[in-house]
């Protein structure tokens, strides 16, 4: 590693944010699972690492009824997919944290980790955007809630300035009757970026919302495609018709991955498989 | 060399910095020493301690060579600084034969031919290890995914299964 870096871990939250005020170029590790890998390859440098690790209240991880589920930013994934109240009231999240990465790395990483990475194909993101969550943030002004589409600003790009921290995110509470599904395209089963990740939600008034991973250069939440979904209505000619016309919103590229064109293809397979499913499980 | 822990003091002239304190249990002992804040957990093991059952395949955690168990969970310490490891309890695959025999689990992939260079075994052994202690019965697909993070590249995997298969009936049987 050519970082030569120190290594702090304060205990408060104030000690943390005085960290960061007083000391530029640092980095805050959780993790670890994506800053460790950019600062061996000296793709980043960094003075200072500050590990929250220690920090309690990062370690929130609850569902309230009426509030939410709110986890904090020291809760791994597969705390996550362990989670029996996420798997029944948040199924898309309880999936995309199943097919995230290996179970070591789910050791490891974090979903407020997932997010701050800011990576356009992460897994989590897209979940997080059809269940309008918000992101509670703290800095030396105070705290605040952001909602998790006003987050990223591009490729490894969020709005979170250098002396703020992520505590937690929370996700609205859900009505019964409430659904969703996350569906994932990878080069092979088990261990793998996705190629393309989409998320799907209906919830208890039958308005859909969809959001997209690894087609744009931030996870998209498909606000002007969704309108014109709920205004349609449910029926069983939706799926199909989202196929063709989800192109329209998206702008992929071509990587190591995929190629554009596989893409957008493969983006309408998903999207209508999402929508099958939800609809399907009504008149079931 | 700060002065305070004897022999266990492993700073590294390479980065200057100060170093950090550092206490863990590895293999059920205990551990005292300092260490350069940029030194991995995996060197620490390998490099300080001289435990060489670890190994460093890609570096990055995706390939699981490196895969040691960390308060209970299987984690890549190849992406782990050593300090973080403050107050942990580690587990390689060292510990896991008891006086001077190996475990079930180990004589289960001598058995089925479950290595061939042996590269990636400690790392298959670890995350094999945590899935029997979390789940004694595993179906293959469950086992499939506890070693998702492990690779062979020697092809190994059916013995690899039929191993895990093989000791998961073994330590219901035996260690009841």
């Amino acid at each position: 590693m050519l970082s030569k870096f120190d290594y702090y871990k304060p205990k408060s939250i104030k000690e943390a944010l005085d960290y960061l005020d007083n000391n530029d170029e640092t980095r805050i590790l959780a993790g670890g699972t994506d800053l460790m890998i950019l600062l061996r390859r000296n793709a980043i440098t960094c003075k200072h690492i500050l590990d929250i690790k220690a920090i309690p209240e990062i370690q929130r991880f609850d569902y309230k009824n009426g509030e939410g589920l709110y986890i904090g930013a020291g809760v791994n994934v597969n705390q996550i997919v362990d989670s029996e109240i996420i798997e029944e009231k948040y199924p898309a999240l309880h999936q995309a944290a199943a097919s995230l990465a290996s179970y070591q790395l789910r050791n490891r990483a974090t979903l407020v980790g997932n997010i701050c990475n800011a990576s356009p194909g992460g897994d989590l993101p897209p979940v997080l955007l059809v269940y309008d969550a918000e992101v509670h943030i703290i800095g030396p002004e105070g705290e605040k809630m952001v909602n998790i589409k006003d987050f990223f600003l591009g490729v490894k790009k969020t709005i979170l300035k250098d002396n703020e921290i992520v505590l937690g995110v929370l996700l609205p509470d859900v009505e019964e009757g409430d659904n969703s599904v996350y569906l994932k395209q990878s080069r092979l089963k088990g261990h793998d970026l996705a190629t393309v990740g989409v998320a799907a939600r209906r919830n208890n008034e039958n308005k859909i919302s969809l959001a997209i991973a690894a087609v744009a250069p931030i996870p998209l939440k498909l606000t002007e495609l969704e309108d014109v979904i709920n205004e349609k209505g449910l029926s069983n000619d939706l799926p199909d018709w989202v196929e063709g016309e989800i192109k329209k919103y998206i702008s992929p590229i071509s990587d190591v991955r995929s190629s554009k064109e596989y893409r957008i293809h493969i983006s309408g397979v998903l999207a209508k498989r999402a929508l099958q499913t939800l609809i399907e499980k009504e008149v079931n | 060399m700060c002065g305070e822990h004897g022999n266990n003091c492993f700073v590294h002239v390479d980065s200057g910095l100060p170093p950090v304190g550092l206490k863990c249990v590895v293999n059920g002992e205990e551990i005292q020493a300092c260490v350069d804040p940029t030194m991995t957990l995996l060197n620490f093991l390998r490099n300080e301690l001289k435990l060489f059952g670890t190994k460093e395949g890609c570096g990055e955690g995706e390939c699981g060579a490196c895969t040691i168990i960390m308060n209970g969970e299987t984690v890549n310490s190849c992406i782990i600084l050593a300090v973080e490891a403050d107050g942990a309890e580690i587990l390689t695959v060292e510990g896991l034969a008891k006086d001077g025999e190996l475990s079930i689990l180990q004589q289960e992939f001598i058995k089925m031919d479950a290595l061939q260079c042996g590269f990636c075994t400690p790392g298959m052994l670890m995350s094999a290890r945590a899935l029997l202690d979390r789940n004694p019965n595993p179906s293959e697909e469950e086992i499939k995914e506890a070693l998702a993070g492990n690779f062979c590249r020697c092809t190994g995997y059916i013995p690899i299964i039929d191993a895990v298969k093989s000791a998961a009936k073994r330590e219901r049987e035996e260690l009841k």
